[in-house]
């Protein structure tokens, strides 16, 4: 069972316990039943860390406004099809063929001929607004190389001269108002990065790198997912996004420079004894393994397993004594023959790197 | 002219000449744009300079269906015997055909123009 | 077109009735199931397909339940990937395409007043290749070995062993199958429409489901091939090792996407049209009047099926291709959505200039066009790339489709079941049950996919086995779940509609809507189709042409009799519907069964690697399609000419372009040369993503595929020459014949003698592998060739094939003419472009 697999990642409660409080919630109920019958857009019920009608970021936003426009348009619309065919049912009078003919020219062709066009039109026009072309080498945009695997996130944070600052996992950070350009990568399968908060998605397709920019203007954290089929544990593989005012992006940047994983010598030597640093990196130790996320500041992340589990001792030692239980398909290997206990020391030092 | 194109065409093809021109010109939009921003070859030819070319081929496109239209329009007499053409003789399918070839003479052109649109709002070959 | 009709006695009628029985008889018992009549087919591919999509259904609702409630655990992410991997699969290559092929095998020949369509065993074939394929590729998920990439296989998630194992392989060869009984379908429904209808069928007099089949079995031909040679790329890469898709060695696993969407695109609306057709039969009937607009439904046929080739990048627009490249797809995508439009208000204005009455078939028809309406406008929403950027591979997305498919294709089809049951049965559904079953799958389809639109914008992607309880999804997906239920009850009221007894009536009615259509004529309890093939001189003869039945049924128009022992039926010219040849259509037989399950052994025994059993069954196919060639076509008559009645007498056999064999061949041609342009297609695009497209190895040379490209030329000179001497009765046509199959072997040598003496392996990286594909596709076809070659060839012998009678060596001459085509392009390619390039 994995009934206490938790993919809200930036809500680190049991999963189970969450359903249900949500079950003895009468109120929130009432609520979301409210705002589902009064048409989810025009409500609060839009709001979400991972609904693209509640974007945070200006092609998020553009595109929330084309939605809601054509919505509108489109009710209209449908309603005046739905209104005919009725009438056309129901009428008393027949109608005679010429005029029928002539509804045929106008309302079936040459209306949705001039809509259809203007649409067009604004759509071409709002492409390249939305994703402005980069000048020669990125404009000087800051850069972050992010690199979808089977079931996780690398992600790697660049420098002006295009080298790798540090590398992280399962999260990225943005500072507001400013453009980044995301390098999109993938080394096995196709995957798709989204946030659909801050604007559409692009695949990492291996063999390519893929560009794609996005600006966040309102601080906060939101949740970005795979969207392309990518096998087993499609469905969890998230990632958390934090948009951070300027200073304190760079106040990031530089603490997560300077990070060190010596702050518990006896789980970091259990972590080495157990042969987690063939796959793992913390920086500042000798686990200097690349083939699984890496690990530097961990206990700083807003979810474990990408997405999956709350970033909590518990969580983690039980994701790490079976990942494939929780993450089916995960290429990490079982620890089921450590003791529990080596175990959550383990966990227990990982949540507790900052 | 006349000696060159008879009145009436015997075959169903002239139904299919004016979207035949849309599929060829969309063809050559898209093939164009792919290979040149795949290649960027040679350096100095700009994609202004593929975005003229490209209007070019638009305007030739969009000539020659109205010339098929024009056709059309005079196999079914300049308009003058309306729908529904159902009668069970040759001249009521000569008038069909004349009538069906001219509405999608319109689609075709209109969908030529669609494909135009692109050309003025979008000015590289980024992503 | 001015006649005398026949006139009869009694007696004579009696007699000729009891000849055309037993010449169009059923066989009963076991054999029944060698029947060849389009009647029996239609049926059996109808209610096959139909139990596919119940199977289909079964599984869209096992995903809901999983998906009831956040971090459900009903069923593991390995079987979740499989269903929807299957239902979608099924629902669009078992259930969809499938349905339409039975509709229009069942329908075409009456609509068009002709006995049968023009290759009866043909369709066969198509039907028992379908069967096999679609049990196949069904009944996988039962040993947990079903595919699980996704119905759109993207490599290289779809290449990996270890993740898609056999089930990938099942998918391609599976669907391989059928797409070539799809084919077979397409080729039959062409020619069919084109050269089967009654006299005086206009082309301006057709039934307007004839139009949209016409322009359907066209798309399929350019849509489908496509898939199929990605299907052989695909497959070379699983079974051995040619780097196609596989960045690592020059692959990329774009080229399949561009292939799968080719053909993914135009399918659906080879999909939709189909199911519009329908209404546009169901509509004037109970508007009791003509179509308004008849010219109209024509534009948007035929400008649908033109612009759908155009949209495939739109599943695409998350690829980081350019901007510019994108905004084509969006301008092609949106241009469609004109001609879709106009067919709503065809509907609409007939309705208005006629009084309606409001029944089942129309209840399910304008339910469907108020749900299809919606899947429409937001169909011109995603076909806007910013907006799809947000939207794509997310429920919105899902609501989409299902809106467009269910509104568009399901609710028209059962629409068309109910209006079509009398004629197939001679019995009616019940009104009441088809108002419960309305309103269920109405508000149930409703319930289901409405919030998915939500869901889908709140940022729910798809093909998630799972989801977190609290980004606000939960209510979303409890309702579609119920509604799902509510739909799928809904469906379970029509199947039991359909399989209660049913009284029999107490009266003969033929035709219980008063509809104005030919097919309204027949009578379901016999099985010669229609009694004899009347003259046409209005597109809705029932209603116009006073006493027709009658008539029909008295025999007094052509074929009334089938004195010849054989099955018969007319054929007309293209535009005019004049009547030029009585064909005679092959009968009953076991050969379709035996070379479609032979055929079906190869690809099953592909899948599972048994190379022994694979030879097996090829040999098997071989020697069964040439015994179904040579004892079933181009048989020479016994006498020239035959009487059809009315004073008329038509040549029995006809051949080159008059016949409908040289036709069938053409289309299939052009289905060939479109699979062989995506293979080149494959070319270019490898030359367009890479700097230097050779990978710095070698290429095949020059003088190989020259010398290929020569003697290819050279042999089709020889058939020519020899079709030439055969017209004149000179023998020489033999000697040219058995030089022209040295030739060709000749030539196809020279074409595998580039790629090997210039030591390309196939596996280092794509471009060898690219060059052999393409050669080996090209003397595949120049064997194929050869083998025609010595058909004709002992055809002279035997004396089936004379100066007069040369159906058989006109037929392979417009081969060669597609062959030299194919050998000049491969080997220009091949050959001279790598010095061009560079």
């Amino acid at each position: 069972m994995d009934d206490d697999r938790l993919t809200g990642a930036c809500r680190p409660i049991r999963s189970e316990e969450r359903i249900v409080r949500q079950g003895s919630d009468r109120n929130g109920r009432t609520k979301a039943v409210a705002s589902l019958f009064l048409l989810c857009p025009f409500l609060v019920s839009c709001s979400g860390i991972q609904s693209a009608l509640d974007p945070a970021g200006r092609e998020a936003a553009d595109v929330a406004t084309l939605f809601f426009t054509m919505l509108l348009g489109g009710a209209i619309i449908w309603a005046g099809v739905v209104g005919l065919l009725f009438y056309a049912a129901r009428k008393r009078r027949v109608h005679s063929e010429k005029n029928a003919g002539r509804l045929i020219l106008w309302g079936g062709a040459v209306f949705p001929s001039v809509v259809l066009l203007a649409l067009l039109s604004y759509a071409a026009w709002l492409m390249p607004n939305v994703r402005p072309w980069f000048q020669g080498a990125d404009g000087g945009m800051r850069r972050i190389e992010v690199t979808g695997e089977q079931f996780w996130w690398r992600v790697r944070y660049l420098d002006a001269g295009g080298a790798v600052a540090f590398e992280t996992a399962n999260e990225v950070r943005v500072p507001v108002g400013e453009r980044v350009v995301f390098s999109l990568k993938s080394p096995d399968v196709i995957h798709s990065f989204w946030i659909p908060v801050l604007g559409g998605k692009m695949d990492m397709i291996p063999g390519r790198e893929n560009r794609l920019t996005l600006q966040a203007e309102k601080p906060g954290t939101y949740r970005g997912v795979c969207a392309e089929f990518c096998g087993t544990s499609h469905a969890l593989m998230a990632f958390t996004v934090h948009a951070m005012q300027p200073q304190d992006y760079e106040a990031w940047l530089l603490a997560r420079r300077a990070s060190s994983g010596v702050q518990d010598a006896e789980g970091l030597a259990l972590f080495l004894k157990h042969g987690c640093a063939a796959c793992h990196t913390v920086a500042g130790t000798e686990a200097q393994g690349k083939i699984g996320p890496d690990l530097t500041a961990f206990g700083e992340r807003g979810s474990a397993g990408a997405g999956t589990l709350a970033n909590e001792v518990e969580h983690v030692a039980r994701f790490l004594r079976d990942p494939g239980r929780i993450k089916p398909g995960a290429k990490m290997p079982h620890f089921t023959m450590l003791p529990e206990a080596e175990t959550d020391r383990i966990a227990a030092y990982l949540t507790g790197l900052k | 002219m006349k000696s060159f194109i008879p009145r009436e065409v015997e075959t169903l093809w002239t139904l299919f000449t004016a979207p035949v021109v849309w599929a060829l010109h969309f063809a050559a939009c898209y093939a164009t744009v792919a290979v040149f921003c795949a290649k960027r070859l040679p350096a100095s030819f700009s994609f202004d300079s593929v975005r003229i070319v490209l209007f070019v081929v638009t305007l030739m496109a969009l000539g020659v269906i109205v010339f098929a239209a024009w056709l059309a329009w005079r196999q079914w007499g300049f308009g003058d015997d309306d729908p529904p053409h159902n009668e069970p003789t040759r001249d009521s399918r000569l008038l069909f055909q004349g009538f069906a070839t001219l509405l999608l003479s319109g689609l075709s052109f209109l969908a030529v123009v669609y494909a135009a649109v692109p050309l003025m709002f979008i000015a590289e070959c980024q992503p | 077109m001015t006649v005398e009709l026949g006139n009869f006695s009694p007696e004579e009628r009696a007699a000729q009735e009891e000849r055309l029985r037993k010449v169009w008889e059923t066989p009963k018992g076991l054999r029944y199931w060698t029947s060849v009549n389009n009647s029996e087919i239609g049926l059996w591919y109808g209610v096959t397909a139909f139990v596919f999509m119940l199977f289909a259904g079964l599984l869209g609702l096992l995903m809901r339940l999983q998906l009831v409630v956040p971090e459900n655990d009903f069923i593991s992410a390995e079987l979740f990937n499989q269903a929807f991997t299957l239902h979608g699969t099924v629902m669009m290559f078992l259930f969809a395409v499938p349905i339409f092929e039975a509709v229009a095998i069942f329908l075409l020949p009456s609509m068009l007043g002709a006995r049968e369509l023009p290759f009866p065993r043909l369709s066969a074939f198509g039907f028992w290749s379908f069967l096999l394929g679609g049990v196949f590729v069904c009944g996988s998920i039962f040993f947990n070995a079903a595919p699980n990439a996704g119905w759109f296989m993207y490599p290289p998630l779809a290449t990996d062993h270890e993740y898609a194992g056999i089930g990938a392989d099942i998918w391609l060869l599976g669907l391989s199958f059928i797409e070539v009984a799809s084919i077979a379908a397409a080729v039959e429904i062409i020619v069919g429409i084109m050269k089967c209808r009654a006299p005086g069928m206009r082309i301006n007099m057709m039934p307007m489901f004839a139009w949209y089949l016409l322009i359907v079995a066209g798309m399929i031909l350019f849509a489908f091939p496509p898939l199929i040679a990605g299907d052989i790329l695909f497959e070379m890469e699983r079974m051995f090792n040619w780097p196609f898709f596989d960045a690592t060695r020059g692959g990329d696993p774009l080229l399949w996407q561009h292939l799968f969407w080719i053909f993914g695109h135009p399918e659906v609306y080879i999909i939709f049209l189909p199911a519009i057709a329908l209404m546009a039969m169901i509509v004037p009937t109970f508007s009791q009047r003509p179509i308004v607009g008849y010219s109209w439904i024509v534009l948007a046929a035929v400008g649908t099926g033109f612009l759908s080739f155009g949209l495939w990048v739109h599943h695409m627009f998350t690829t980081g291709l350019p901007q510019i490249s994108l905004a084509f797809f969006s301008a092609a995508s949106e241009a469609v959505a004109i001609p879709t439009g106009v067919q709503i208000f065809v509907f609409i204005a007939t309705m208005l200039a006629g009084r309606v009455i409001f029944s089942v078939p129309m209840l399910f028809g304008a339910g469907g066009l108020i749900i299809f309406v919606i899947g429409g406008l937001t169909g011109v929403m995603v076909a806007l790339v910013p907006f799809d950027w947000q939207a794509h591979d997310t429920y919105f997305i899902v609501a989409h489709l299902h809106y467009v498919l269910i509104g568009g294709m399901l609710f028209p089809v059962v629409a068309g079941i109910y209006y079509y049951f009398p004629f197939v049965t001679g019995k009616t559904l019940s009104d009441a049950w088809g108002k419960v079953s309305f309103w269920l799958m109405f508000i149930g389809f409703n319930v289901a996919f409405f919030p998915m639109h939500f869901s889908g914008l709140r940022g729910m992607p798809r093909r998630v086995f799972t989801y977190p309880a609290d980004i606000g999804w939960d209510w979303f997906n409890l309702i579609s779940t119920i509604g799902a239920f509510i739909f799928a009850a809904g469906v379970a009221t029509f199947v039991i509609d359909i399989l209660r007894p049913k009284p029999k009536p107490k009266e003969r009615n033929l035709n219980p809507w008063n509809s104005g259509t030919l097919e309204w004529t027949n009578d379901p309890s016999e099985s010669w189709g229609m009694r004899s093939v009347p003259i046409i001189t209005s597109r809705y003869p029932l209603w116009d042409q006073p006493n027709l039945q009658a008539d029909i049924e008295a025999g007094r128009f052509y074929l009334p009799d089938a004195k010849s022992g054989k099955r018969e039926t007319l054929v007309t010219s293209v535009l005019d519907a004049k009547p030029i040849q009585c064909m005679r259509v092959g009968g009953v037989s076991y050969v379709p069964i035996i070379a479609a399950l032979a055929l079906g052994g190869v690809f099953i025994a592909l899948t599972f690697h048994w190379w022994i059993a694979t030879i097996i069954s090829a040999v098997i196919t071989f020697i069964a399609i040439i015994w179904w060639l040579w004892t079933g076509t181009a048989q020479i008559p016994e006498m020239p000419e035959t009487d059809v009645g009315l004073g008329l007498k038509l040549p029995i056999y006809v051949s080159g372009p008059a016949s409908v064999g040289w036709w069938a061949m053409f289309i299939t041609m052009v289905g060939d040369g479109t699979a062989f342009a995506s293979l080149i297609f494959g070319y270019f695009f490898y030359w367009t993503i890479h700097s230097d497209f050779t990978g710095a190895g070698p290429g095949p040379g020059v003088f190989w595929p020259m010398a290929a490209l020569v003697l290819y030329l050279l042999a089709w000179v020889l058939t020519l020459l020899a079709r030439q001497l055969n017209e004149k009765g000179s023998l020489g046509a033999q000697a040219a014949l058995v030089a022209a199959v040295i030739i060709s072997l000749a030539a196809s040598a020279a074409g595998l003698a580039g790629p090997y003496f210039s030591g390309m392996d196939p596996t280092a990286n794509v471009y060898p592998a690219t060059v052999w594909i393409v050669a080996i596709w090209t003397v595949t076809h120049g064997v194929v060739g050869a083998i025609m070659q010595l058909y004709c060839l002992a055809r002279s012998l035997a004396g089936r094939m004379t100066a007069e009678y040369d159906q058989d060596i006109r037929n392979v001459t417009l081969y060669w003419h597609f062959m030299a085509f194919t050998a000049v392009v491969t080997f220009a390619v091949i050959g001279l472009f790598p010095l061009v390039a560079s």
